[in-house]
């Protein structure tokens, strides 16, 4: 099953996806994806924070910043996938960290068919996004191709996924299928 | 009338084309175009309002005195009410008179629908 889980910042869509990916794990492998690459101690505390939260869950943590396919080498795809968040991974591989975050556009379109491949090739995909596309601001070149890439992506994911959730104060809205809890 | 509304990229005027059978032909893009309200599908209309509001013409005046002529058209504006309030004057009306002019549109509409990620959510 592939769900898909978007909506605005820490409104609990971390804490549902986490919940969903267990559930779909039933006594299976559950795997969280992290795609955070760290650059400083702000960073650093963070991922201790989301570790924490995540602990006696039972999760196994692959580190994937990018190139998504890749953690399918290290991992079994009968098992069940939290990708939090593919705002995290498009950051990554559209601002390449050894490229002085130059923006790479061809990353784009690789990273939402990469991102569709893997859906498709796991038991159980959980995929985390956010909901950036609701303000009235007038936004620079470089932030308006951000914005615009990630809608692609959650679109794509969202045609794609068998669930699609939308999260509000940690309310669910439905937008396609049931939820399996 | 038929209202649409959703976050930017969110894919409005696919829905338009693939529900109303809108062609390319039939849509005025209030972005780049002076509105035209002839044709059968207006295109960001959140731009009509940041026009309007740069004349100092209040959004809902300007529709509610072209009345009869978008009463068969496909309105998509764009939701950009969520953010965080605009510091910049323009912005901050911009986004307070297109969300007053959704409102007197959304209870004219026969249909109001809502675009999450290219699915449609009913409103009305």
């Amino acid at each position: 099953m592939i769900c898909f889980i978007s909506g605005g910042a820490k409104n609990g869509k971390s804490t549902l996806a986490q919940n969903l990916t267990a559930a779909l794990a039933g006594g299976g492998k559950r795997y969280y994806i992290a795609t955070m690459i760290p650059v400083d101690e702000e960073d650093r505390e963070r991922i201790r924070r989301h570790i924490a939260d995540r602990d006696g869950m039972g999760f196994e943590t692959i580190e994937c910043g990018r190139g998504i396919l890749n953690c399918l080498d290290q991992a079994d795809p009968e098992g069940a996938f939290l990708l939090d968040s593919a705002t995290a991974l498009l950051m990554n591989e559209l601002f390449p960290l050894e490229k002085n975050y130059e923006m790479d556009l061809d990353a784009a379109q690789r990273c939402r068919e990469e991102l569709v491949r893997f859906a498709r090739s796991v038991r159980h995909a959980v995929i985390v996004s956010d909901y950036i596309y609701s303000d009235a601001v007038r936004y620079d070149a470089i932030t308006e191709q951000y914005r615009r890439s990630l809608a692609r992506i959650d679109r794509a994911l969202a045609e794609e996924s068998d669930v699609v959730v939308e999260v509000a104060a940690g309310q669910r809205i439905l937008h396609k299928g049931a939820l399996p809890l | 009338m038929i209202l649409i509304i959703g976050g930017a990229y969110q894919g409005k005027l696919d829905f338009a084309k693939a529900n109303f059978g809108i062609r390319e032909d039939q849509i005025c893009d209030c972005g780049r175009d002076p509105a035209d309200f002839s044709k059968k599908c207006l295109w960001h209309v959140e731009q009509l309002c940041l026009e309007c509001v740069q004349k100092g013409i209040e959004p809902r005046d300007y529709f509610l005195a072209r009345r009869s002529q978008w009463q068969n058209s496909v309105l998509i504006c764009r939701d950009i009410f969520c953010g965080v309030v605009p510091v910049d004057d323009t912005c901050r009306e911009w986004r307070q008179a297109t969300a007053r002019l959704c409102q007197y549109l959304s209870a004219e509409a026969d249909q109001v629908s809502r675009i999450f990620c290219g699915l449609e959510q009913r409103l009305k």
